[in-house]
Order: structure tokens, then sequence, then C-alpha cells
């Protein structure tokens, strides 16, 4: 007995197993779906010497072979998306074979049909807006340090002072535009949610995430979106506004348990 | 302050969309994916027990990380700031990422000190 396992990528629903040929899962390996009902997992065969309990709790700690397992794992997700309607797994959900897959699909029925019939139809878009502070807030810290030279202890307090009382007034108007975008975007959507800010060091962002949402779009509804995206954009010259999609669901694929 | 942050968004800059074209799929940065990955979708008990929450020292390592890179900034070793490869292109990003790795390989070898992996000089690149 070798130690294999499957690995699940999405549920999906009345899943033709013939549009996934082109994509492969994890190591390479090719796509299967496996069924209960209408209900279709999406599965491959993956190593339990990469993916056994041990080894995962090793791996998931390497950024470099997370991004690998993440983005692989993403295409499947995506390339299912593109055929049926799809509700996302989480990363790294492992099955010791086909029969315990199928019990999962048997357990979670009605539930993941819920989702399914949720997210039928729609798709996920993420807007985050980025107020660029860093840079000038730098210069003008750099500008005091050259002006202190030659002017006055006290000069320089109250200046400091004053840059401070700016940067407090500048957060808070950029947390109201934060809350007045994610409004509007979730007046156009099927359902929101607002995310953590993202880590700049993963994401590469400069200055400071004031809004990190995730918005569910009815098909038909996707121009009304993307004109209240460059609407807000308009309206929000100081900000960079970043529209990425469509995703798959992600974000609005969750069971009640 | 962010007045001085530029109005429209340059296109050539990898983190921002251009608005109003076709809608083709943008290249989704590791963050995105990651945020959807791990902490969304839905959740079922495999047979292999992995909890997720162990994810969160990778998380946590980061911020370390992030930690360090403000204590080393107070100390005035800003290059990354000032580095142009590293702030505004493809090249920088990717940069980063990688120097981000080699950082987070270089918390890990310290911590195991019973493995011989090399301790990459992250702070040496001129």
């Amino acid at each position: 007995m070798s130690d294999l396992g499957r690995y699940m990528y999405a549920i999906s629903r009345a899943l033709d197993a013939e549009h996934l040929v082109a994509t492969r899962g994890l190591a390479g390996a090719p796509l299967e779906v496996v069924q209960h009902r209408e209900l279709a997992a999406v599965v491959s065969t993956v190593d339990l010497g990469e993916y056994g309990e041990v080894a995962l709790r090793r791996n998931l700690e390497r950024l470099e072979w997370l991004e690998e397992t993440a983005r692989c794992h993403e295409e499947v997700v995506r390339a299912v998306a593109a055929c049926a309607p799809v509700a996302p797994l989480r990363l790294a959900t492992i099955c010791l074979d086909d029969e315990a897959v199928q019990a999962r699909l048997k357990e979670w029925y009605h539930a993941l049909n819920q989702v399914l019939d949720r997210v039928e139809g729609r798709l996920e878009w993420s807007v985050k807006a980025i107020a660029p502070g860093e840079g000038s807030g730098k210069s003008a810290e750099a500008a005091v340090a050259a002006q202190v030279v030659a002017g006055s202890g006290a000069a320089y307090l109250e200046r400091k002072k004053r840059q401070s009382e700016d940067k407090a007034a500048a957060e808070e108007r950029a947390l109201m535009a934060g809350e007045g975008m994610h409004a509007a975007l979730a007046a156009v959507s099927a359902a929101s949610r607002r995310l953590p800010p993202q880590d700049p060091r993963l994401s590469g962002h400069q200055g400071s995430m004031i809004l990190n949402g995730a918005y569910l779009v009815e098909g038909d509804k996707e121009d009304q979106f993307q004109d209240m995206c460059q609407a807000l954009d308009a309206i929000h010259p100081d900000l960079l506004v970043d529209v990425r999609g469509p995703w798959p669901p992600y974000s609005f694929a969750m069971m009640e348990q | 302050m962010m007045t001085e942050g530029p109005s429209p968004v340059p296109t050539s800059r990898p983190y921002s969309a251009p608005l109003g074209q076709s809608p083709r799929p943008q290249p989704a940065t590791l963050a995105d994916i990651l945020e959807r990955v791990l902490d969304k979708g839905i959740i079922i008990a495999g047979d292999i027990r992995v909890n997720l929450l162990d994810i969160e020292l990778l998380t946590i390592k980061i911020r370390l990380l992030i930690v360090s890179v403000d204590k080393a900034q107070d100390m005035g070793i800003d290059w990354w700031r000032n580095d142009p490869m590293l702030t505004t292109s493809e090249q920088g990003l990717a940069d980063e990422n990688r120097q981000l790795r080699e950082r987070v390989e270089a918390l890990e070898a310290e911590k195991a000190s019973d493995s011989g992996a090399t301790k990459p000089t992250v702070g040496a690149r001129s």
C-alpha cells in the first residue's frame, strides 16, 4: 500500500470532467471528479510524503511551497468556475481515498447545495483602496530634520505637532472614505464583505490599505459594478483604487455549520 | 499626508488595475491568493488533520519580520524604501517577495539549530 491521498480542490455540480483535461493538479497530476448524486468533488492524487500531517505542518511554513500550492489550488478552482458553479475548498483538504471523499459529499449534501445555489451565476470582485502616504510623510520628516539645524527648538516642536495633527486628520478622512466606498459597492452587489487590510510585504502596496472589500456580483450586474468602481475612482483622486476580478466566490462560499 | 499621491492610476504599476477595460482576470498577487485559499472557502475536515491555525505561525513570522524592518528603519537602515527596483517595478515586487522568503528561511534556520541551512545575508545587496 502506497502513501497516497486525494487532494480536494472544490465542490461543483453537474460538472463535466472533460472541461478539466487542460488543467493540471498539484505536482502535475491529472484532475479527476468524484461524484455523489449531482455533486462533484474535483480531486487529484497527492503523495502523503508531501501532504501528510507531519509534512504539511512543515511545508505550510515554507512560503515558497505555500505559494506554489496556493497558486495551483487557485488555478484549478478557476478552471472549475469557468464551466460550472463552484464552492472552493480551503487549501489542504485531503482524504485517503474516493470513498472518504464521497462520504464528505454525502454528509454535507444539503449545505453544499445551498452554497452552490448562493454563488451560482455570481462572481467575486475585489476592490482595494490605498492611501499613498508613506513617501510624503517620510520626505516631510526629512524636511523637518533639515530645518532643525537652522530653526529654533520651539519652532521644531511646533512643526512636529502640526505634522502629527495633519496625520490624524488624514487617517480620519481615509477611514471615512473607506466606509463610503464599501457602502456604495455593497449597494450594487448581491453580498459583500470587508476583509482585513493586506500585509504590504506580501501585496507590495505602499501606503495604507483603507479598504479591502470582496463583492459578490450578479453576472448581469457586472457593468453596473464596474461603473461604480470608476465613479469611486473619479471622486477619490487621492486614492489608488485597485479592482481585481472576477474571482471564484471564495469569500462567499461558507457553510453554516 | 496623502495629498502627494498621484491621482491617475499609472498603468505600468503592478499594483494598479486600469479601470474600465475588458474584464479579463488581473494577475493575482500572492496576498490576494493566500487571503482566499487559506482564510476563505468551504471548510470540510479531511482525513489528513491539518490545523490551518498553524498557518498563523507563518503570519506571525511575517509580522516579526516587519517589526524588525521597522526597527531597522528607526536605526536609519532603510535602503529598501529608496531602492527604485524595490518600490515601483514588477521586478521590485519579485525581489521583495524573494527577500521576504529568504528572511523567513533565515528565521527558520535560526530556530532549527539542527539544520545546516545557510543563512542568507539579505541586507548585503547594493
